[in-house]
């Protein structure tokens, strides 16, 4: 099942390909001769424990961090070196951990932003409809957004990310702080945005919700890739399960 | 103001009818909208003209006054708005009145206004603030960092300026940069002037006729700040305050967008500079570069309500006043130490702003919902 080796996606050309990467924050190694394909259309999901370098992969993705060594591929071309606006540009979109809304607009001003890129004022209603339809907020255009609770902001945060019609979707710990049924409706929002055919790349440590989208998973363990498969073979890994429980 | 698709945002398609940028006068990033505001503005506006005639105000005193005014806006675009505090504003305040009183000197007698003077105290030190903004925001340099900064950039500036005494090197043309004396010869810095060969009118800076041209001037610049502030651009700022990792996350070159605001501000900072060395055809390193000149305007920002343009520049006009006020009533040693205490009580009671709480409370008295920095003023007391 494991395969932490330069590996090829299960169908068609990588979308996202990280080949060989590692990141050194002065003596401590984040990220660890990472490789790693993505095919277009993909689910695909990162476990790991603390520390285990889930976080710091998806800035090396994004651009917020450089690595140390190795190159990042997007649909072919390198954007190892690529500032992070032209990264989302050519079609990452992400939603950090921290909730990353303008908590101070309204929920209509915060599609604002990521939407007057590539649309006209005129359209934006309807979009912003659209796409809080998608994210369960409907109706909530003029709610100032520190009124919303901590799952509906997260969602917006997935509503924003979505607004720029990105090529591939990364997001990490949606579900973080949520109760039972946002986490539910939160795996369902990921994966009908999925069956959209967005490509999407979920971390998360909460294993009940990786259950839930049932994807493609890799595993994480001190900045390397440690495992790789399905969910059902992920979760009964010996060897995965003792890195949970700090055995190994 | 709540962003609705049908209100007077730039979310709104305003593209059909005819002049419709003017609606962006108003919009969710300024506080006042609807006929309370508007009215309220037009009196306050009718007083400050007829001031001069029937209230018996000294334009000497009152100009100085506007001129900060300026300086506010050009801090509150910049801290208020984008999130950049600058500890160093008047170091463009001072580049602005330093080259509009050099071009003033050598260039008056023969053109015989101050265009070019004007002109080139608006363009030094939006180049100036290009040039250290370019480096600043492409180092990534953010926060605290940026505002000492550019307090340590205007103290430079300060020392530098305050050791050009021997005129025999530093002059420029006729202008001698003078060192802690100031800008010489002074009887030759220009108010300001406008107009070709025989059609000039020159404005003393210290008769009514610059009282009305300055006002006249900061209602335009309000005004057009209005409409940029509520437009696309407007949005962007205070994005790029919010969260500036997560507007660039969606396409945005956050840098550009900082250097711009930098560059703007500094452009007004220059007005203001140009506009005060005309007023009193004075300029000399303590007065434009000090920290105490520096702090003042924080101070201003500060207490007026720094992220809305029409409390930053209230709080500007009124501090001034309540200064002069101190200053010239028997007690001129305890003015600064006054004005920390306000500074202090302010923080303490209206974080957001002292003009931002009482706008807060006027929009409510009016039914008018509030900016969402007044809402968020709100949340603090």
């Amino acid at each position: 099942m494991t395969a932490p080796a330069a590996m090829t996606a299960a169908h068609g050309r990588p979308i996202l390909e990280i080949r060989n990467v590692t990141k050194d924050f002065g003596g401590v190694r984040a990220t660890d001769d990472l490789s790693l394909a993505i095919a277009p259309g993909e689910l695909h999901c990162m476990i790991g424990p603390n520390g285990a370098g889930k976080s710091t992969f998806f800035k090396l993705l994004m651009g917020t961090i450089r690595p140390t060594k190795g190159e990042i591929l997007f649909n072919g071309e390198d954007i190892t070196r690529l500032p992070p606006h032209q990264r989302a540009r050519r079609g990452l979109g992400i939603k950090f951990q921290n909730m990353q809304v303008y908590s101070e607009l309204t929920v209509f001003q915060n599609f604002f932003i990521p939407l007057r890129r590539n649309h006209k004022p005129s359209a934006m209603p309807g979009l912003v409809a659209d796409i809080l339809d998608r994210i369960h907020l409907s109706g909530l255009e003029d709610e100032l957004v520190r009124n919303l609770s901590h799952g509906q902001q997260q969602w917006l945060s997935i509503g924003m990310s979505i607004a720029l019609e990105p090529k591939v979707l990364l997001l990490d710990e949606p579900a973080a702080g949520m109760g039972r049924d946002e986490t539910q409706s939160t795996a369902e929002i990921i994966k009908s945005l999925n069956a959209e055919g967005m490509t999407i790349i979920v971390i998360e440590h909460d294993m009940e919700f990786i259950r839930n989208l049932s994807s493609r998973t890799s595993v994480l363990h001190l900045g390397a890739l440690f495992a790789q498969g399905s969910y059902e073979e992920i979760e009964t890994d010996d060897d995965v399960r003792k890195i949970y429980l700090g055995k190994v | 103001m709540t962003g609705r698709a049908d209100e007077t945002t730039p979310v709104n398609s305003h593209a059909k009818i005819p002049f419709g940028f003017l609606r962006l006068v108003e919009g969710p990033q300024t506080m006042g909208r609807g006929w309370p505001f508007w009215t309220g503005f037009a009196i306050v506006i009718l007083l400050a003209f007829l001031a001069p005639t029937y209230f018996g105000i000294r334009p000497y005193r009152v100009n100085e006054f506007i001129v900060s005014g300026f300086l506010a806006a050009s801090l509150s675009i910049l801290w208020g708005y984008a999130g950049i505090l600058s500890l160093g504003q008047a170091a463009f305040f001072g580049v602005g009145g330093y080259v509009f009183g050099i071009i003033g000197i050598n260039l008056f007698d023969a053109t015989g206004n101050t265009h070019l003077a004007l002109a080139g105290g608006i363009l030094a030190p939006t180049v100036f603030a290009a040039f250290v903004g370019a480096i600043m925001f492409f180092a990534r340099l953010k926060g605290v960092y940026i505002a000492i900064l550019m307090l340590v950039l205007s103290l430079l500036l300060e020392t530098f300026m305050l050791q050009t005494a021997d005129p025999e090197v530093y002059r420029i043309g006729e202008a001698l940069l003078g060192g802690a004396n100031g800008l010489r010869p002074a009887s030759d810095i220009p108010s300001v002037a406008f107009g070709w060969g025989e059609a000039v009118a020159e404005i003393n800076g210290r008769r009514e006729g610059f009282y009305y041209f300055a006002l006249t001037l900061l209602i335009v610049v309000y005004l057009a700040l209005r409409m940029l502030l509520n437009s696309s651009f407007g949005y962007l700022l205070v994005a790029v305050r919010e969260d500036p990792d997560r507007t660039e996350t969606f396409g945005y070159d956050v840098r550009l967008i900082q250097l711009a605001v930098f560059c703007l501000s500094a452009a007004l900072a220059g007005l203001a500079g140009s506009l005060d060395t005309a007023r009193i055809n004075r300029v000399d390193p303590e007065l434009v570069f000090s920290v105490s000149a520096n702090i003042m305007v924080v101070i201003w920002v500060a207490v007026g309500g720094r992220k809305d343009l029409t409390t930053a520049i209230l709080g500007a006009i009124t501090l001034e006043w309540l200064y002069l006020w101190l200053t010239t009533s028997g007690s001129p040693e305890y003015a600064t130490l006054v004005m920390g205490g306000i500074l202090v009580a302010a923080m303490l009671i209206a974080p957001e702003g002292v003009f931002v709480w009482i706008g807060n409370r006027l929009g409510r008295l009016f039914g008018r919902s509030r900016t969402p920095a007044a809402k968020a003023g709100e949340a603090h007391q």
